[in-house]
């Protein structure tokens, strides 16, 4: 014991577990880092909401069962960090939002419960999008958000927090939630790991909902063998959650090292590598060479209704929240902030018939997926098609100058697994000329999270994107 | 095929009102551009859906039927 906080903070999560475990470092010495380090950048980055001064006396707690034997798990005394649309028994819960401010959840979210089961300690709730509809964490309640490797740039969202927290070395691992990008697209513009799983896969019971056929929650990370730790907390079925499935849970860090050797990565011609910022082409294109260099093959795959998919995105996205939010909208529409204000009432005014015509859709595409899965094992491509924004834009240009919708461009790629199901998985693959994180998503077959985090460990342990801290 | 029906504010305010949500004076004009977009964009996803070949596609949202009963509530 008696590391400095400097070095604590950047061991890994399964670094800082293994010597919690050997009793090299104490879970109270990682919770005094971590605390200490939200109190030195908090106040620049906003990343929480709600910082748990209390986690010392958690850490206390478990450095003495350890002492005694009593090891509670693969998390035992690790600080991490949650996105404040997870219920935490007791412990406000604002979703980002005023309508919420001063709710006390008087129950865990059953991933909350399996990370304290695992022994993770809580260090704080992390800022979001408003009821994470939206994906900059521009939140008008709680603070601007802020991207940690330029702080006048945006942290995407709607889990700008977690992303922000993770890259910025406030705690080991934190979870997101994700409906139509919202884990992987902070994940890829603060340069972290983080994975939307297969729809059913993780419980959604005790968080606020955003769009009941899209949500998934998951964990986001510095490392893919760290996301893996995580998921193994928190996937498989939960009898309060009738959307999880019963098909077997894996142990998602036994793969790791097996390699790429043979995998067949699909790209989608015309739609992956189209419309991008040049940065993002290049280091997404690099990143399929780095995997062809370890003995991976890419194959061109048409998708043939590919296209549209951002449309069925919006109309789901929208029409699903505006159900939910039907009463507060109209009680209290003063408590919402500008931008979720506008798409809620947005949501009202679309047809029945759009909204069904959007879920069909998502057979079909589900479909043409499912097929293409038996020519290939997985596709890449970049997770949004640019790098991090100004803080307060609501437009971003992608190529020759015109201005474009920034819901509407971010999802250019995230919305397909999010409408098919499918598990995708982050991990960073290069910077920009302005040292901005770039990423990739690997998108899988259903339930095959395993195969994804094989993938992104492969490529981490021949690259170093990962190992790069942002200065602040 | 009918024409297309311009998204106007005026149209917005009747809108709100099939739906009884009491929209504030302005928020019209504030959804108007975002609100004709997508709903061009969903017409447009509707009639490629409508198509003859996507006959019998189903939406994917569907209710299911747990053949276990749950358990701990």
């Amino acid at each position: 014991m008696g590391k400095p906080s400097g070095s604590l903070l950047e061991l890994t999560l399964a670094q800082a577990a293994a010597l919690v475990k050997s009793r090299e470092v104490s879970p109270v010495e990682l919770v005094d880092a971590c605390l200490a380090r939200i109190g030195a950048v908090n106040d620049r980055l906003r990343a929480y909401i709600t910082v748990f001064e209390e986690a010392r006396k958690v850490a206390k707690a478990a450095e003495t069962m350890i002492a005694a034997g009593h090891d509670l798990g693969p998390l035992h005394g690790i600080p991490i960090a949650l996105k404040d649309n997870l219920a935490v028994k007791g412990t406000r819960t604002t979703a980002g939002s005023k309508v919420l401010a001063d709710w006390m959840p008087g129950h865990d979210a059953t991933v909350t419960e399996r990370l304290r089961r695992a022994g993770a300690i809580f260090v704080g709730k992390l800022n979001m999008h408003e009821f994470a509809w939206g994906g900059t964490t521009d939140n008008p309640h709680y603070g601007a958000c802020r991207n940690p490797w330029d702080t006048e740039r945006f942290p995407a969202g709607s889990s700008g927090g977690s992303g922000v927290a993770v890259a910025a070395r406030t705690c080991y691992g934190a979870i997101g939630t994700d409906t139509g990008g919202s884990i992987r697209l902070p994940s890829a513009i603060n340069g972290v790991v983080g994975i939307r799983p297969t729809y059913g896969r993780v419980s959604n019971h005790g968080i606020i909902p955003l769009a009941w056929s899209m949500d998934t929650a998951g964990p986001m990370t510095r490392t893919v063998e760290d996301c893996a730790i995580m998921f193994n907390t928190i996937a498989g079925h939960d009898a309060k959650d009738s959307s999880t499935s019963r098909a077997p849970v894996s142990d998602y860090t036994a793969g790791l090292q097996l390699g790429v050797k043979g995998l067949r990565i699909g790209v989608v011609p015309g739609y992956f590598f189209h419309h991008l910022q040049p940065p993002v082409h290049d280091a997404v294109k690099g990143a399929l060479k780095t995997l062809e260099g370890l003995g991976a093959d890419v194959v061109d795959v048409n998708i043939e209704n590919i296209h549209g998919n951002i449309s069925a995105q919006l109309t789901i996205e929208s029409a699903e929240p505006s159900t939910y939010h039907q009463r507060w909208l109209r009680e209290q529409p003063q408590n919402y902030g500008e931008d979720v204000r506008s798409l809620l009432e947005i949501g009202e005014m679309l047809l029945a018939t759009h909204y069904l015509q959007a879920q069909r859709y998502r057979t079909l595409l589900r479909q043409e997926f499912m097929e293409a899965f038996k020519k290939v094992d997985v596709f890449i491509c970049p997770t949004l098609p640019v790098t991090a924004t100004k803080v307060g834009a609501m437009k971003v240009i992608i190529e020759n100058g015109v201005e474009e919708d920034m819901l509407s461009a971010i999802m250019q790629f995230t919305g397909v697994p999010s409408l098919t199901g499918l598990p995708s998985l982050n991990v960073p693959c290069g910077f920009d000329g302005d040292g901005l994180p770039v990423g990739m998503q690997i998108i899988g077959k259903p339930f095959d999270e395993a195969f994804l985090f094989r993938i992104g460990s492969a490529f981490q342990s021949a690259t170093d994107f990962h190992k790069k801290a942002p200065k602040i | 095929m009918a024409s297309r029906k311009e998204v106007t504010p005026a149209l917005i305010v009747e809108l709100a009102a099939y739906a009884e949500l009491p929209l504030a004076k302005g928020r019209e004009s504030v959804i108007q551009p975002t609100l004709e977009a997508w709903i061009k964009d969903a017409n447009e996803l509707s009639r490629k859906m409508s198509a003859e070949k996507y006959r019998d596609l189903i939406p994917a949202t569907v209710f299911r039927h747990p053949d276990e009963p749950e358990e701990g509530g």
